[in-house]
């Protein structure tokens, strides 16, 4: 459902400032949402005023500072702090992308960071994931086949083939692109998004799938599929560079071309 | 425990993206064009019902404020056209890279000025203004 408001228990009040260590000079204020599910209240925005130097180089260093030096109590996910695993992925500024390859110098004086958008909140930076990686799941992301296989080599594959693949099955499954998506926001509950389509689409042209028929059958549909209105959001944001919004107009042009 | 509250979205994401923008001002001038076919269905009733309609009616379209209207529709026209055109482009499966995209953005922008101000300059010149 298009809902434009916050509901009432997700509304954003003022929180408490950090202020920076004396005689501070170059001052970072990063302004981050809290949640804390055991206190009953509303989310609130706390302040933690970090001198420049403190900040490190990428904004997980800035946030890993915070949690070991001013609140032990931050909460977020993180884990390879270098882009591969997907789990730190936050809005930062307003544009989704991940903590621990985004510069704290290319942001400013003042960095604004929430959970990713239009989800539900655990903790903190932390979001609940549960229906994105369930939408992941509905693709069947894997080989598919009804020929046996070759009994002494790997179902083989041309360089060509391969490289169709190449990208869309570089994603990291961060969601990023997905709830950057304003389609996702307000139908997350029926259409797939980007991400999810991104993964159909990497299986529908791998050439050693033989479901390709019954998976287009699977999107045709007007919500899963047909509510991409082609925003350009998912790739605008995706930190490995891919684009969902290729695979989701590929996928489009499959379904027509395959009714004449 | 508490109930999960849902996260910020549209009160924090930057929508001055040339994506969010762009479609966004579509969305607005579908509806502004949509919401303006009722002048035209009014100016075609009135020239149904007889001289004295159409006389009445062309004197109200004549008003500044009609001018201003029919003006503003033809901003809403022209964008709508340039916008749809990029995505008939897209639907092809053409200019869908992040680069060309955030390039067709300011074209479809700019043309819709030449546009909008090519029409308005012709109408204008042939008194239809």
């Amino acid at each position: 459902m298009t809902e434009f408001r916050l509901p009432a228990h997700s509304r954003i009040h003022t929180g408490v400032t950090h202020a920076a260590p004396e005689g501070a000079h170059d001052v970072r204020r990063v302004r981050i949402y809290r949640f804390d599910p055991d206190s009953g209240e509303n989310p609130r925005i706390d302040t933690f005023e970090l001198e420049a130097s403190e900040c490190g180089q990428m904004v997980l260093d800035a946030l890993i500072r915070i949690k070991s030096t001013r609140d032990a109590t931050l909460t977020f996910r993180r884990s390879c702090r270098e882009g591969i695993c997907g789990s730190c992925a936050m809005n930062i500024n307003g544009v989704n992308r991940l903590a621990c390859i985004t510069s704290v110098h290319d942001l400013g004086a003042q960095i604004r960071i929430y959970p990713l958008p239009h989800l539900p909140v655990v903790k903190d930076l932390v979001p609940d994931l549960t229906t994105f990686y369930a939408q992941y799941a509905s693709v069947k992301p894997w080989l598919t086949t009804q020929t046996p296989a070759p009994p002494d080599a790997e179902r083989l594959q041309s360089k060509a083939e391969q490289e169709k693949i190449d990208r869309p099955a570089a994603c990291i499954l961060c969601a990023c692109c997905s709830t950057a998506c304003p389609s996702y926001w307000w139908n997350s509950d029926r259409y797939l998004g980007p991400a999810a389509l991104l993964a159909a689409y990497r299986w529908i042209i791998d050439s050693r799938d033989e479901a390709t028929g019954e998976r287009l059958d699977a999107l045709e549909d007007p919500f899963k599929l047909y509510r991409c209105h082609t925003i350009m959001n998912c790739t605008d944001v995706c930190p490995k560079d891919l684009n969902p919004a290729k695979a989701i107009a590929e996928i489009k042009k499959m379904l027509v071309q395959r009714q004449s | 425990m508490a109930e999960r509250p849902l996260s910020p979205h549209l009160s924090v994401y930057r929508m001055h993206r040339y994506t969010l923008l762009t479609s966004i001002l579509n969305r607005i001038t579908g509806l502004v064009l949509a919401a303006g076919l009722l002048l035209l269905v009014y100016w075609l009733m009135a020239a149904a019902s007889g001289p004295l309609a159409y006389a009445r009616a062309q004197a109200v379209l004549g008003l500044w404020v009609c001018k201003a209207v029919f003006l503003a529709l033809l901003a809403a026209f022209s964008y709508h056209l340039c916008a749809g055109v990029r995505h008939l482009v897209w639907d092809s499966g053409r200019g869908l890279e992040r680069e060309q995209s955030r390039l067709s953005a300011y074209a479809v922008l700019g043309a819709s000025v030449v546009l909008f101000v090519g029409l308005a300059c012709w109408m204008f010149q042939r008194g239809a203004l």
